[in-house]
């Protein structure tokens, strides 16, 4: 790869010599520039892959998902030590059932913060959810003694939606980067535990990249999370090309810019009128919507819905999106995957014989 | 609503169908007949009011199947806040009622199975995959369903109930009315509290534009407190057990909480619930247990297995075991303190964010422990429900500190409320067995 991605630890590592917080923040929506503006450096949990399941096993059910499964193990087996918070948006039962066994049983040695995200996009929603992250300010003020006012926070607020931006941009460039699919999604999840200001450098450095690859068989990927990455190098051996993506933990995040001058409002904003995304309430129609016009603007030929095993937000959708996107001549299949095992050779024989169907 | 369609519902409901549930309840209530296959030898006969529960049951279902184009139809989620659309006219239906229903008919791996066929995963939950599998094919045990023209989701249980009702939402193209009701860690927020306010006030003009005409508020308050009045009821009733024999198991409370969850607010579920207090009474008075040699008391935790009902009574029946109380069903009572007619939308506010569903793991133990000691109960039986995991997450945790920190003696049960599939008899009644064993050692 061209770019050179500095690893997660080493991203710690710096913040801690430079006196900053670590908050380890679960998935999916949360606001960035609250916890900047505190000088806590948030760094996103999505499972990881391949840790000792046992730990967590210990306290959830095997029919919780591997993501939640893996979080609690990774915590119990220190990979979480040098973090000084845990950060967990109400995002499904699942995590709603993890923060509450954290905070009331199990009880980790740092705090643990539940931070509850509306399932609407009314006034109201907006109105609750900018209170809601009023209060956490208030939090994190007493556990940091610092007191950012509104220009702190509105100057926080704006070099995250300049990194979104970015964001944005890169995935609108991608084609000319010339990147591979792995090479690029490295790159755009980079953004889960980089500081906004080392992604936006990193971002600009490969926007000027041009090195153009053959155009691949144009396909979006829909999920939770792209793990196992391996799936990545799977697609790239097939020619396959993912020309956009419905991934809670990339595309569903492309968040717009808030228009108000009220810092909380202009979070609130940001995250509830994000992508459709189905953990915050949007209806099925407009996941439709949004995924018909992404393959159209394009020019995908298919999705992969990509799908964590027991994830009920994703599964209850997909036979609806499914049907609606043959309705329209695009086809599809669901990989359901354990992210803490290997891709499985049946899921590889599938996404060959669907990437050569959409090629025939 | 149609001429036509009011005709058929008064012709077969109130002149067909009513005076022959009434009769057939009048006939069941001189003649009581146990069931085949019951153990008297272990049980006490069924409570007399059964004729009334299954009367209740059937009326209501046989209201839905005539209400479209005579009455505006809604489906809720069991923690709906149901009183403003009760006050508006709305026929109610509970879909998750109607899955309990296909549980102990023992009809979910069919109908499901249309579901699984559509598409939807079997890990999504077996209450969801039945409904939607009914829907899609039109199997039910109760006739026919009436279609809504006004669903309402509340996320006061689970969040599964947003992404279910998304999908019906979908399918039968109809407004969906969201209450979300943030999750309680410790304590609700004033913030918290006044949006679930301000998204019932919302409610409001989208329900009245379905029924076709204004909420009453006088009506509604009427509503509240006999919602009121019911969950108190329930309350009483389930406070019973701390007699010695205790005249209820849970396993009849299972069967006997459906008024209280799909007909709150009616003059008719008060009434049901005063009778069997009585007859609770009545049973106290005369030293008539649920269970014949009552010697030890358990606790239930979560939802029930529907289908299995009758086994697990037995199944521990046998042993001098009565499962005296439950959390699930003391959910629908614990409650009714917070309900107050002067105060309509603030007091549902409330009422509906603090189920036991929407608060913490500790709330839960801590309900656990405190009722463990209010029934003198010698144990717990926590289902670990692979269907339900706003309930059962926690649980291995509960167990342990039950055990460990209470000296509590507690079993994990690993089943689905609905779905068989995810059941294996074996292995429950071996765990039965030997924790039965260590109960009496």
């Amino acid at each position: 790869m061209r770019i050179t991605i500095p690893p997660r630890k080493t991203v710690i590592e710096d913040i801690k010599d430079r006196g900053g917080s670590v908050a380890a923040v679960l998935p999916i929506h949360y606001p960035r520039a609250l916890l900047r503006a505190f000088d806590i450096y948030p760094v996103e949990v999505w499972g990881p892959a391949n840790v000792d399941v046992s730990l967590g096993g210990a306290h959830l059910q095997p029919y919780v998902c591997s993501i939640v499964h893996n979080a609690l193990s990774f915590l119990k087996m220190g990979g979480l030590d040098t973090v000084d918070m845990l950060l967990i948006p109400h995002t499904c039962d699942s995590l709603q059932g993890l923060t509450s066994i954290l905070l009331d049983l199990i009880k980790p040695k740092q705090p643990v913060f539940p931070l509850y995200l509306p399932r609407g996009q009314r006034a109201e929603d907006v109105v609750f959810l900018a209170e809601e992250l009023r209060t956490l300010s208030t939090v994190f003020s007493d556990l940091t003694g610092k007191h950012p006012d509104n220009d702190d926070l509105l100057t926080a607020i704006k070099r995250e939606e300049a990194s979104d931006l970015l964001l944005r941009k890169l995935y609108d460039h991608k084609r000319q980067m010339g990147l591979s699919n792995s090479e690029f999604y490295r790159l755009v999840r980079s953004r889960e535990y980089l500081p906004a200001e080392q992604f936006s450098v990193l971002a600009e450095d490969a926007l000027q990249i041009s090195a153009k690859l053959a155009p691949g068989i144009p396909i979006i990927l829909s999920g939770i999370v792209p793990e196992p990455m391996e799936v990545f190098n799977t697609i790239d051996e097939m020619h396959g090309e993912i020309v956009a993506d419905d991934l809670a933990c990339c595309g569903r995040r492309l968040y717009q810019p808030g228009t108000s001058s009220e810092p909380f409002r202009r979070m609130a904003e940001g995250i509830i009128h994000a992508p459709p995304d189905p953990t915050r309430g949007n209806s099925i129609e407009e996941r439709v919507k949004y995924l018909l016009k992404m393959a159209e603007d394009r020019g995908a030929k298919g999705v992969i819905f990509y799908a964590v095993k027991f994830c009920e937000p994703e599964l209850f959708d997909l036979p609806e999106l499914r049907n609606a996107l043959k309705k329209h001549g695009l086809a599809s299949i669901n990989i359901e995957v354990d992210i803490n095992n290997p891709l499985p050779h049946q899921a590889v024989t599938r996404i060959s014989a669907f990437l050569e169907m959409l090629d025939g | 609503m149609g001429i036509n369609d009011s005709l058929k519902y008064y012709w077969n409901v109130k002149v067909v169908g009513q005076p022959f549930l009434q009769w057939q309840r009048w006939q069941a209530e001189r003649h009581p007949k146990i069931p085949s296959r019951w153990r008297t030898d272990i049980l006490s006969p069924p409570l007399r009011i059964g004729a009334r529960t299954k009367e209740l049951i059937s009326r209501h279902y046989l209201e839905g199947r005539y209400a479209n184009g005579h009455r505006p139809v809604a489906w809720v989620t069991s923690g709906g806040p149901v009183e403003i659309l009760q006050a508006l006219g709305f026929y109610v239906l509970y879909p998750e009622n109607h899955g309990a229903v296909c549980g102990v008919r023992r009809v979910v791996v069919d109908i499901s199975t249309e579901a699984e066929n559509a598409g939807y995963s079997t890990d999504i939950c077996s209450y969801a995959r039945t409904d939607i599998g009914s829907v899609l094919s039109g199997k039910t045990p109760v006739g026919r369903l009436p279609k809504p023209d006004l669903l309402l989701a509340c996320t006061n249980i689970c969040q599964t109930v947003l992404h279910w009702y998304r999908v019906l939402a979908k399918h039968f193209n109809v407004p969906l009315i969201l209450i979300d009701t943030p999750f309680v860690y410790t304590e609700a927020s004033d913030h918290a509290l006044e949006y679930v306010k301000k998204q019932l006030e919302n409610s409001i003009p989208v329900a009245e534009q379905v029924a076709g005409h204004t909420l009453d508020y006088r009506r509604l308050q009427e509503i509240i407190q006999l919602s009121k009045n019911a969950a108190e009821l329930w309350l009483e009733i389930i406070g019973r057990g701390r007699h010695h024999p205790a005249p209820m198991s849970v396993f009849d409370q299972f069967i006997h909480m459906a008024p209280i969850v799909e007909m709150r607010g009616k003059q008719e579920t008060v009434d049901f619930y005063a009778a069997l207090l009585k007859e609770l009474d009545e049973n106290i008075s005369k030293g008539i247990g649920a269970v014949r040699n009552e010697r030890k008391r358990l606790l239930w935790d979560n939802l029930p297995i529907w289908y299995r009902l009758r086994y697990l009574a037995e199944n521990l029946g046998e042993h001098g075991i009565c499962v005296v109380a439950s959390t699930y069903t003391n959910a629908w009572g614990e409650l009714a303190p917070l309900m107050n007619k002067e105060k309509p939308l603030e007091s549902m506010a409330k009422t509906y964010t603090y189920p036991i569903l929407n608060q913490g793991t500790k709330y839960k133990l801590d309900t656990m422990k405190r009722m463990v000691e209010k029934f003198q109960l010698d144990g717990v039986i926590l289902h670990s429900d692979r269907s339900c995991k706003p309930y059962s997450i926690g649980q291995i945790d509960q167990r342990n500190l039950l055990i460990q920190e209470y000296g509590i003696p507690a079993l994990l049960l690993e089943a689905d409320h609905d779905d068989p599939r995810a059941y294996a008899e074996e292995q429950v009644a071996s765990r039965l067995a030997s924790f039965v064993e260590m109960l009496e050692s």
